[in-house]
């Protein structure tokens, strides 16, 4: 498994697993952010990522990214 | 009837549109108790007693965003009649996600699908009847935006509040409706059978928050919780996480029955915005831009317009209606003055001579006359004339009085603008007619005229200003592009402890610190809020423009980096509070970490922008207005009471030195010697500083100035740009930190950072261009101390926290 920030751009991917605080978690889960779920980077901008899952698009800090790792 | 419809949806999923569009303009805004979170509420068009409640955009009910706890105590506690859940149709997985839980409630739901025509566009399908069937609830299709189907909507909700039973679908995995079961029949046995279901739920997903507001026996829980435990083990994940996978899998489920979508590989209009909007390259350039526009339309042009004819036309002399008479008028001034003024043949030359002794603001005075222009003239002999005439007098009190009784003469005989066309006297002058026709007291005049209308005035004619600004900030904000900004800076504001949402109220804080601050709110976690709130007022408003011109014209001779400078040290000083305060441990922490929707671009409507702007420009009024006209009352109390020689006593001509404010001022202008302006009128200035900004202007002209070291004044400047704001932004802070501490700590550290950065820069400047003395020399050492400890803070590395571990 390799963190999302090492995707590559326009790819989709699925996650498998998702790190970090309880709290932070269960509000990535809120926003579409779920194991065997989806994601595709839609771009990077000062090392923070664009991208998108279940349809919408989502700003994501690196921190956050790192903590999500795609299969 | 009596009946209350909740409107629930994601935020960006048109909610706001769809209230507006229901309740026409019968809406109350206000907050959520205890909350900072905007409650807005309105009644029903074309029907009595229906009162639509428009709940915070959310994506859960979890109980982690001040807006999901809100919204969600509301649904629980208050439990409305009908929740019509607003779903976005082009981004329908992840709102169906919400839906589940709304569906929970036991309330009787009501599902309203937008944005239909993006759907149809895309060539999407979603069929509503297998929908409705999956979520039990009646589905309805509507164009908020245009208005289609919503109040068609609304009869639906109204029906099912009096007719459907609500009736959870969803059902969870075996394992998990086992311990939900017990979990209904432990504990919540006692509560109506319908909202059993979703306490259930939450009791197994371990929500703190639940629990507590039940008061479970501890014996109880515990023996739940192996239940839970249970259902984790042969699960393999914690309970909330298989609560959020399964509905998940729900709506994927449900999607496939219910939605066609159209297989393209194009990309999306709001795909190809971000391409170049959000490109790593050009995004920067384009939001300095974008800033660069929003800062010259609402402050340099447009808004210096607008207010100046508020300042000077509404609540100064006058203006011409619709500008009819003003050509006539300027004719004949100008006339006027080519026949009297432009004609003496002394004024040039007598001027010059001025101007050659360096005299401030001869120059200006001296280009006036060269353009043979009245009304320059008349401005800068304003400002600039008294010192000229000091300077001409050679000391001589009688040249004095007589040269100031020459020039008033000229002045006083100009004509009048009433006389020519449509003019309309400021509502000043109109009220001081009034009260003179009835005989009022002089006292009452001066109150009314110069205590009231005037210092209202002062806040009044930032409005239009700050509408422009709204106007801009709504449209940026409605279009989506406001989202994208906060993203594009969270990395460079993360280097100073706040989050790329720290941006908008410090771009709103240069127009005016009272909505900068109130724009903290949507800033969700509540340290990084509270330190944005204690630093926006740095960042140099409106109202302190005018002393920043004032200092470079007199002291600087209108150097052209004084203006930059202000502005430089307002953002250093957000910086450095930033990085130092993070180290302390009230604001210990990783500020959190961002994530946020990146809504998709779109034309909002004017209905919304404006009414937007008029919210938040209302908003404002009635903060600024009530604490300024409390504090004008104070102040002009103060400046008009004072002794003379016939004893303590009231008068409209009180010499500032002989008034209460002033001896105020006298008795605390030790406070400020130190940062080298401890005269009694630059104290009693600072103080009127606190009334509002520009004050200071008006209290401490081009003469106080002209005493004071170039170095004395720059420190004057950063004292009154870092302090404290304006009565009107402190009460601002007071009501955003909703705590007598936090709201004390953010004043005292603006003042004593204030203080202690004009005293570092004075006493280290004052070693280089003053005699040295003892004093001064303790002085120096105690600014290198003072700058060495602030080096020491901003470098010194921050103590590892459980919380970043």
């Amino acid at each position: 498994m390799i963190p999302l920030t090492a995707a590559v751009i326009g790819e989709e991917n699925i996650i498998g697993q998702i790190g970090g605080e309880a709290e932070a978690k269960k509000h990535l889960a809120d926003l579409g952010f779920v194991v065997g779920g989806t994601v595709t980077v839609i771009s990077t901008i000062a090392g923070n990522l664009v991208v998108n899952a279940k349809g919408s698009r989502v700003g994501i800090g690196r921190e956050m990214a790192q903590k999500i790792f795609i299969l | 009837m009596n009946l209350r419809i909740a409107l629930a949806g994601n935020p960006n999923s048109g909610k706001t549109t769809l209230f507006n569009a229901l309740t026409g303009s019968n809406q109350f805004v206000g907050n959520w108790p205890g909350v900072t979170v905007e409650k807005k509420e309105g009644r029903l068009r074309h029907h009595d007693g229906v009162t639509v409640v428009d709940l915070p955009g959310i994506y859960s009910l979890s109980p982690y965003t001040t807006e999901e706890v809100v919204a969600r105590n509301f649904l629980v506690h208050e439990r409305p009649d009908v929740i019509l859940n607003i779903v976005d149709g082009s981004n329908l997985e992840r709102n169906l996600y919400l839906s589940t839980q709304l569906t929970e409630l036991g309330i009787p739901v009501v599902m309203a699908i937008n944005m239909m025509d993006v759907v149809r566009k895309n060539g999407d399908r979603i069929d509503t009847a297998e929908l409705a069937r999956h979520f039990g609830c009646q589905v309805v299709t509507i164009s908020a935006l245009k208005g289609e189907g919503v109040l068609e909507a609304a009869d639906a909700a109204i029906e099912a509040a009096q007719t459907a039973k609500p009736m959870p679908m969803h059902i969870f995995s075996g394992a998990v409706e086992h311990a939900i079961a017990h979990i209904e029949e432990a504990v919540l046995h006692d509560l109506p059978a319908e909202q059993q279901r979703w306490y259930a739920i939450k009791i197994f997903e371990r929500d703190e928050k639940v629990k507590e507001s039940l008061h479970i026996d501890e014996k109880l829980l515990a023996h739940m919780d192996t239940d839970i435990a249970a259902a984790e083990k042969e699960l393999g994940d914690n309970a909330e996480s298989i609560i959020t996978g399964e509905r998940y899998v729900y709506v994927a489920h449900v999607m496939k029955s219910c939605y066609k979508k159209q297989d393209r590989t194009k990309l999306s209009v709001s795909d190809k915005i971000d391409r170049v909007v959000m490109n790593r390259f050009a995004a920067l350039p384009i939001f300095a831009l974008v800033m660069f526009l929003v800062y010259y339309i609402a402050v340099s042009t447009v808004g210096t317009w607008v207010t100046d004819f508020t300042n000077d036309g509404l609540f100064g002399d006058g203006f011409h209606f619709l500008g009819i008479g003003r050509g006539k008028y300027e004719a004949a001034v100008t006339e006027y003055a080519d026949e009297t003024l432009f004609a003496s043949e002394t004024l040039r030359p007598t001027i010059l001579r001025a101007v050659n002794a360096e005299v401030v603001g001869a120059d200006e005075i001296l280009a006036a006359i060269d353009d043979r222009d009245y009304f320059a003239f008349e401005e800068t002999w304003g400002a600039y004339g008294p010192a000229v005439i000091e300077h001409l007098a050679h000391g001589s009190e009688a040249t004095a009085t007589l040269l100031t009784e020459t020039f008033d003469a000229i002045l006083a005989g100009a004509p009048a603008p009433d006389g020519y066309g449509a003019w309309v006297p400021g509502v000043g002058v109109l009220a001081e007619r009034g009260l003179n026709k009835v005989g009022a007291a002089e006292w009452l005049t001066s109150l009314i005229v110069e205590g009231i209308i005037g210092g209202v005035g002062a806040v009044l004619g930032f409005v239009p200003q700050m509408l422009i600004l709204f106007l801009m900030l709504a449209f940026l904000e409605a279009c989506g592009y406001m989202a994208r900004i906060a993203f594009v800076l969270d990395r460079f504001f993360r280097r100073f402890g706040l989050s790329g949402k720290s941006f908008i109220p410090m771009l709103v804080g240069i127009g005016c610190g009272v909505p900068g601050v109130m724009a903290s709110r949507t800033i969700e976690n509540e340290r990084d809020r509270r330190m944005t709130v204690m630093t926006t007022t740095f960042m140099p408003c409106s109202a302190k423009l005018p002393i920043i011109a004032l200092i470079s014209t007199v002291l600087f001779g209108g150097a052209w980096w004084v203006a930059p400078s202000a502005y430089f040290l307002g953002i250093a000083a957000i910086a450095v509070s930033g990085i130092i305060l993070k180290k302390t441990p009230m604001f210990a922490g990783e500020p959190a970490p961002f994530i946020m929707e990146l809504p998709d671009y779109h034309m909002p409507s004017v209905g919304n922008l404006l009414r937007s702007t008029w919210e938040r420009g209302w908003s404002f009024i009635k903060k600024a207005g009530t604490v300024i006209l409390l504090a004008t009352l104070v102040i002009w109390a103060g400046s008009k009471l004072g002794f003379t020689e016939n004893g303590f006593g009231f008068s409209v001509d009180m010499e500032i030195a002989d008034s209460i404010l002033g001896r105020i001022g006298n008795a605390f202008k030790w406070v400020f010697a130190p940062l080298g302006f401890g005269s009694a009128e630059a104290t009693v200035a600072t103080f009127m500083g606190l009334l509002a900004k520009e004050e200071i202007v008006a209290v401490f002209g081009v003469l106080d100035f002209m005493g004071m070291t170039r170095l004395a004044g720059y420190s004057f400047l950063i004292f009154n740009l870092l302090c404290a704001p304006c009565f009107a932004a402190i009460g601002a802070i007071r009501s955003e930190m909703k705590s007598h501490k936090w709201f004390a700590l953010a004043i005292a550290y603006q003042c004593i950072f204030a203080y202690v950065i004009a005293f570092i820069v004075y006493r280290i400047g004052a070693l280089f261009t003053a005699p040295v003395t003892l004093l001064s020399t303790l002085g120096f050492a105690l600014a290198l101390l003072l700058l060495a400890g602030m080096i020491f803070l901003l470098l010194y590395p921050k103590k590892q926290t459980k919380r970043d571990k």
